[in-house]
């Protein structure tokens, strides 16, 4: 591994390239590599870019090597509220410490101007600092992960008592598409996973402070039904390596009043059907897995259901799926419980905001 | 007032809504009216309560008499605790003459057999309930009247509604209610809520059934469904039948409010286009949780509508046709599907 970390860590420079030839470029290498499109909810603006519709089942990564144990400890077992960002102009991994001072300077402005952060006493110091997280980046295009922390002391508290983190948030880009990244114009820094956790106020002072300094603009990320099919099975194919203990999908049906229902599934039956799934398609362990063999497997699910009760659950939508390893809920919260799948977990999700991105 | 006393209050106090503290205080009793008009009720919790404790001081109030308190609270509030049923079988001869005052002497004879450090209160309420509070103590200690355990029991009927009580002390309660209700067994009714009035009205069947009929409308106002003037021809036979069939497997107007149901299954996986699955020997186990604000409505509304097929599939309307909401589904069981 002889990678100089110096290169990684400056903002990637590519070649200068018009908007015109990006797009073709684009299209002809959506083309040749995605094959048939899955059909999406939503696909805003022009991006030519579909959901993969076969992906390499996730292997266990002990990252640990990679990545500090703080850092690990600070990214899993928590619930992360997640957006899509557009990249962002004249953004440069060396100047972290100044952002963090400007950052902590916007917030104490619009505290005093009144805006709602309701920390306790009016006299909280809030104090940013912004770092590296070294050792997420897969690929040599893929801009190393910003964190973000904001610490308070409460207003009467002693000057040694500890600050304690309120908000904390990343900014990511796991396995990113790399035509994408080599069209950026220069000066553009993509980094389209945002993470965040903690009070609703910072993070949407962090998030205009963002907007205002790199131009950029932040959508919620929602976990559509798709995703959260493919993650159910991805998640019972790790089963194979790590135990999920449960496969837990939670479903609403629109009647009045909303029915719930969660369906737990034992772990073993449920990689059981989707062995039997994947062996009708004749597919070998190490290859890809398509979408039909996800469909059938949810089907499988389903249809189970039906026989038992007669109610058909694609009538309803499915809100949340968990296992051991981690749990996603359609309104755009994702906790990863294990660190062995922290890498391909975010670069799932990382594809599912380079799709929301309208650029 | 002893440490105990104190607490009890200070608890009761926090957990009675400020609204409703005024008349449960005058439903006690305990204070006269003098010392209830001295009580600020819109002064901050913390206030109150040392106001309250000052006042149960002057009148020298006990622990047992705050338990007293908590009971009336109770009693007009059921809804908040979690409550299980059991059912009483195989009555013997008296068992539907007895009354309130020869249940009273039988349960607290019985109890006084089995357990020496037990504190019971016994009322009836104005709905023909037998409530019964019970503290507990353990061994040779004080009684706890923190964690009381609660009973209803309709008499002559063969339900009974428990809240809070501890798995030691479940064989002896149980015990107890059998000898002085004179049946011989009692069981778990696999049925728990949060609110006692559903889970009461669903197995004493208090709500409004529909009988089957062969003539399914002889009344046309009653079937209207949701009308879309482009499908209501179409569908208006389908529809009323839906409607019919949702109404006999739950039954019509307002019905109980029961939160969720669990079914644990552990039947095979029979699907024609799936050989290797089929072919499986062992169970396909999952659990399912079915949860609303109000399940069977919620059920009904998927049975009319056409999310669930018609005629309702044994397992969701087992729920108020056997009045339980826990179910162990197995191939051998009668109640699994095919």
């Amino acid at each position: 591994m002889d990678k100089s970390r110096t290169s990684v860590t400056s903002t990637p420079i590519s070649s200068v390239s018009t908007r015109r030839i990006r797009r073709r470029s684009f299209r002809q290498s959506t083309r040749s590599h995605f094959g048939v499109a899955s059909r999406l909810g939503l696909t805003p603006g022009q991006t030519t870019h579909r959901f993969n519709t076969s992906r390499k089942a996730p292997k266990p990564q002990n990252i640990t090597e990679k990545v500090s144990p703080e850092h690990l400890a600070l990214l899993v077992k928590t619930e992360w509220h997640l957006c899509y960002v557009t990249p962002l102009y004249r953004f440069r991994h060396t100047q972290l410490k100044s952002y963090a001072r400007q950052l902590s300077a916007f917030i104490a402005a619009e505290k005093q101007q009144g805006l709602g952060v309701e920390v306790g006493g009016l006299q909280d110091t809030f104090k940013v600092s912004m770092s590296v997280l070294q050792g997420l980046a897969e690929t040599n295009d893929d801009p190393e992960t910003v964190l973000i922390q904001v610490q308070s002391r409460p207003a009467f508290a002693r000057q040694d008592e500890p600050l304690k983190t309120v908000w904390s948030g990343w900014l990511s880009c796991i396995n990113g598409n790399p035509e994408y990244l080599h069209s950026l114009p220069k000066d553009f820094t993509c980094l389209p996973l945002f993470g965040s956790r903690g009070l609703e106020g910072l993070s949407s002072l962090v998030k205009s402070w963002l907007r205002s300094t790199f131009d950029c603009f932040f959508g919620p990320l929602d976990i559509n039904q798709t995703t959260l099919r493919w993650l159910a099975a991805l998640w019972t194919n790790c089963h194979m390596e790590s135990n999920i203990q449960h496969l837990k999908m939670q479903w609403t049906l629109p009647a009045a009043p909303p029915l719930h229902v969660a369906y737990t599934v034992n772990s073993g039956d449920a990689l059981a059907l989707w062995r039997s799934v994947r062996k009708s398609r004749g597919a070998d362990e190490e290859a890809c897995i398509e979408i039909e063999e996800v469909t059938s497997f949810m089907e499988g699910l389903t249809s189970h259901f039906y026989r038992h009760f007669g109610v058909d659950l694609s009538a309803g939508d499915l809100n949340q799926v968990s296992t051991a390893l981690g749990s996603a809920k359609v309104k755009g919260r994702m906790k990863i419980s294990s660190s062995r799948y922290l890498i391909s977990t975010l670069s799932l999700l990382t594809e599912c905001a380079f799709l929301k991105i309208p650029i | 007032m002893d440490d105990p006393a104190k607490f009890l209050l200070r608890r009761l106090v926090r957990r009675i809504p400020a609204q409703m503290l005024k008349a449960t205080l005058e439903k006690w009793g305990r204070l006269n009216a003098e010392q209830r008009e001295s009580l600020n009720f819109s002064q901050s919790k913390w206030a109150l309560t040392q106001e309250l404790e000052a006042l149960c001081e002057e009148s020298r109030l006990t622990v047992k008499h705050i338990a007293e308190l908590e009971m009336i609270y109770i009693t007009e509030n059921p809804n908040q605790m979690m409550w299980h049923a059991f059912q009483l079988l195989d009555p013997e001869d008296g068992a539907l003459a007895v009354e309130l005052m020869q249940f009273k002497e039988l349960f607290k004879c019985h109890l006084r057999e089995l357990v020496r450090n037990v504190s019971v209160k016994i009322k009836k309420h104005t709905d023909e309930a037998v409530w019964i509070r019970m503290s507990w103590g353990e061994g040779f200690s004080r009684l706890s009247h923190l964690n009381a355990t609660y009973v209803v029991h309709y008499l002559q009927t063969p339900y009974v509604f428990v809240s809070g009580l501890s798995p030691k002390n479940k064989p002896l309660l149980l015990q107890v209610l059998t000898l002085s209700t004179k049946h011989e067994r009692i069981k778990d009714a696999n049925l728990s809520g949060r609110k006692l009035t559903a889970i009461r009205d669903l197995l004493l069947r208090q709500y409004e059934h529909v009988f089957p009929t062969k003539y399914p409308s002889p009344l046309t106002e009653r079937n209207q469904s949701v009308s879309n003037l482009h499908t209501e021809k179409e569908q208006a036979e389908a529809s009323a039948k839906r409607h019919q069939m949702a109404g006999q497997a739950f039954g019509n107007g307002v019905l109980p409010a029961l939160q969720s149901a669990v079914y644990k299954l552990e039947t095979k996986f029979k699907d024609p286009t799936n050989q290797t699955m089929t072919e499986q020997d062992e169970p396909f186990r999952c659990v399912v949780k079915f949860s609303s604000t109000n399940l069977l409505e919620s059920l009904r509304h998927c049975a009319s509508s056409g999310i669930a097929s018609t005629p309702v599939a044994p397992l969701l309307s087992s729920i108020p046709l056997k009045g339980r909401n826990y179910f162990v589904i197995t191939d051998k069981s009668p109640s699994a599907n095919s």
